[in-house]
């Protein structure tokens, strides 16, 4: 559905985008992340026929960009990074007025706004002037307009930005509700959200893809990608030495002097971080197991799998120092 | 053209938002208002518009800017040039459309001049043919000051800088154009005296409709709303 083979931007002597590949299969919901500054509103402003590229190209819907892009504009529902919209128009007559420009004939248009009235949550405030709603209001606002054509693409850039936790959750529910029907491409910097949402993500930073797969392939590659902490009562050092040659572990981390708030002082409780060597199994029965035999107490034993907070930072990170200079 | 009609009626209903349009029409209904008085409504004057008509020509060098810097610049500035952009709109829908909804605009605001031709009618028998087709040449000179004024507008975010721009550009049609020809070879004078526009417009005040004058207008327009389209284009190349 979306087709972008080496698709490279310069702003004047700045290589804001080098060489980037893309592939969004339809009907899927893909993310594109990154660190800020690095290439994402630029590369979805070239996708839908804002900018154009300095070389490469981008098909969408099977139209070049560039050579068809009243053809691209037609198949794209764009919800732009800072969500502008006439602040004079009332909410009703806003997408009428878009609904006209996509050559929505009238009585199409009054449907799918009711539509979209109920399903983007507009019922209370259609007759109200866009210059008077609150943030997450606009973005509803802006997602109805996106979404009033139909179009088989959806393209929103930070579409949850500024938001409250409800209405993420809801603006949320929203997009996966059109998975299968829509191919979506949605850029944010909130990972979490990206997780819940997306099937699929890609990362860019300092204009280069530097990975793409699953949310749990990309968790997967993760240095220490999983650990489990124990807490014990036990001498540290003894701890270390038995829990390192154990089989199957990697690594062992001591924090020796882990005090609770409000609990007992240090007296003898320390918390043993221990990566397993294969993140995939579970070594949590031998940890339990060799704590047992040993007679330590133990007081937690959690399992921690690596954040995808974790793996982006790691994978930008080189980068994001030449971004942040 | 459906594009175009949706693009010029939401410009134009815009309009009546801005506290801009509401006093650029009284401070021309005040100029207008003043000349009436002190030019056309005073004893053994004749019952026609005619000197009027041409005042009123030169207040729309300071009017009509002001209405059409903001048809582009607001767009430019507020960001709302990207969804419209990436809708399926042509450039040249985009500017017809604005142009289109600020004549409409203009020709709104030159409606309650018409009190003048009631107030005229009341106390002697004007003819009728100059003051139509005085009309018809001021709706001709608004346009092309709102194409110039379109242009202008397309090339920056910065409303005041099309506001002047425009003025300038006017001034070259107007001021330039008739003092030039004391300075030009023979060969060029007449070029000159061409694009001056008040001489242009003089037959339309006179109760002539001179095709050669319309063509000169319609040329115009034609002219500045192009170079606007390009403007507008070029993004694509930058």
């Amino acid at each position: 559905m979306i087709e972008v083979q080496q698709l490279t931007k310069w702003y004047g002597p700045v290589l804001a985008l080098d060489r980037i590949n893309l592939h969004v299969p339809a009907g899927r919901i893909v993310g594109f992340l990154g660190p800020n500054g690095a290439g994402k509103t630029t590369t979805i402003r070239i996708l839908t026929a804002f900018m154009p590229a300095s070389a490469g190209s981008a098909k969408l819907n099977g139209h070049d960009v560039f050579s068809q892009s009243a053809l691209v504009r037609d198949s794209i529902g764009y919800l732009p990074e800072s969500n502008p919209l006439y602040s004079e128009m009332r909410v009703e007559e806003h997408l009428h007025h878009f609904g006209k420009l996509h050559q929505m004939p009238r009585n199409l248009r009054r449907k799918r706004i009711d539509e979209l009235a109920d399903h983007c949550g507009l019922s209370h405030i259609r007759r109200r002037l866009v210059g008077q709603l609150s943030k997450g209001n606009r973005q509803r606002v802006g997602i109805a307009q996106a979404l009033l054509h139909n179009p088989p693409i959806l393209i929103l850039d930070e579409p949850t930005a500024g938001l409250d936790p409800t209405q993420i959750t809801e603006i949320r529910k929203l997009i996966t509700s059109l998975a299968g029907q829509k191919t979506i491409l949605l850029s944010t910097h909130i990972l979490p959200e990206a997780e819940k949402t997306c099937e699929q993500l890609v990362i860019i930073a300092a204009g280069k893809i530097v990975a793409q797969g699953t949310p749990d392939q990309l968790k997967a590659q993760v240095r220490q990608s999983a650990r489990i902490i124990i807490e014990l009562k036990a001498d540290p050092l003894i701890v270390r030495d038995i829990f390192t040659k154990l089989p199957g572990v990697a690594e062992v981390q001591i924090d020796a002097m882990k005090k609770l708030p409000g609990a007992d002082s240090r007296d003898g409780w320390c918390a043993a971080h221990i990566t397993p060597n294969d993140p995939q199994s579970d070594i949590r029965e031998s940890l339990g197991q060799t704590a047992q035999n040993h007679h330590w107490l133990i007081r937690e034993m959690r399992h921690e799998r690596a954040s995808l907070e974790e793996y982006f930072i790691q994978i930008t990170a080189p980068q994001s120092n030449i971004v942040a200079a | 053209m459906r594009n175009t009609l949706a693009i010029a009626s939401r410009e134009l209903t815009s309009f009546f938002y801005s506290p801009i349009a509401y006093v650029v029409t009284c401070l021309f209904m005040l100029l207008a208002g003043f000349f009436f008085l002190t030019v056309t409504f005073q004893p053994d004057q004749p019952a026609e518009l005619r000197q009027l008509f041409t005042v009123i020509v030169w207040i729309l060098i300071a009017v009509v800017p002001a209405i059409s810097m903001r048809l582009m610049s607001e767009e430019l500035r507020s960001g709302t040039i990207e969804p419209l952009m990436t809708s399926p709109v042509s450039d040249l829908q985009v500017i017809a459309g604005k142009w289109l909804g600020s004549l409409a605009f203009f020709i709104l605001m030159l409606v309650p001049t018409i009190a003048y031709v009631i107030i005229i009618e009341i106390h002697a028998d004007p003819d009728y043919g100059p003051i139509l087709s005085g009309y018809t040449g001021l709706i001709l000179v608004g346009g092309l000051y709102l194409a110039i004024g379109s242009f202008a507008s397309t090339l920056t975010r910065n409303q005041i800088i099309a506001f002047i721009l425009t003025v300038f550009t006017i001034l070259i049609f107007t001021i330039a154009a008739a003092l030039a020809p004391r300075f030009l070879p023979n060969s060029l004078a007449p070029v000159a005296s061409y694009l001056n526009v008040n001489r242009q417009y003089d037959d339309f005040s006179k109760g002539l409709i001179d095709i050669s004058n319309i063509v000169f207008f319609l040329s115009a327009i034609a002219f500045f709303l192009t170079l606007a389209v390009k403007a507008l284009e070029s993004r694509k190349w930058r």
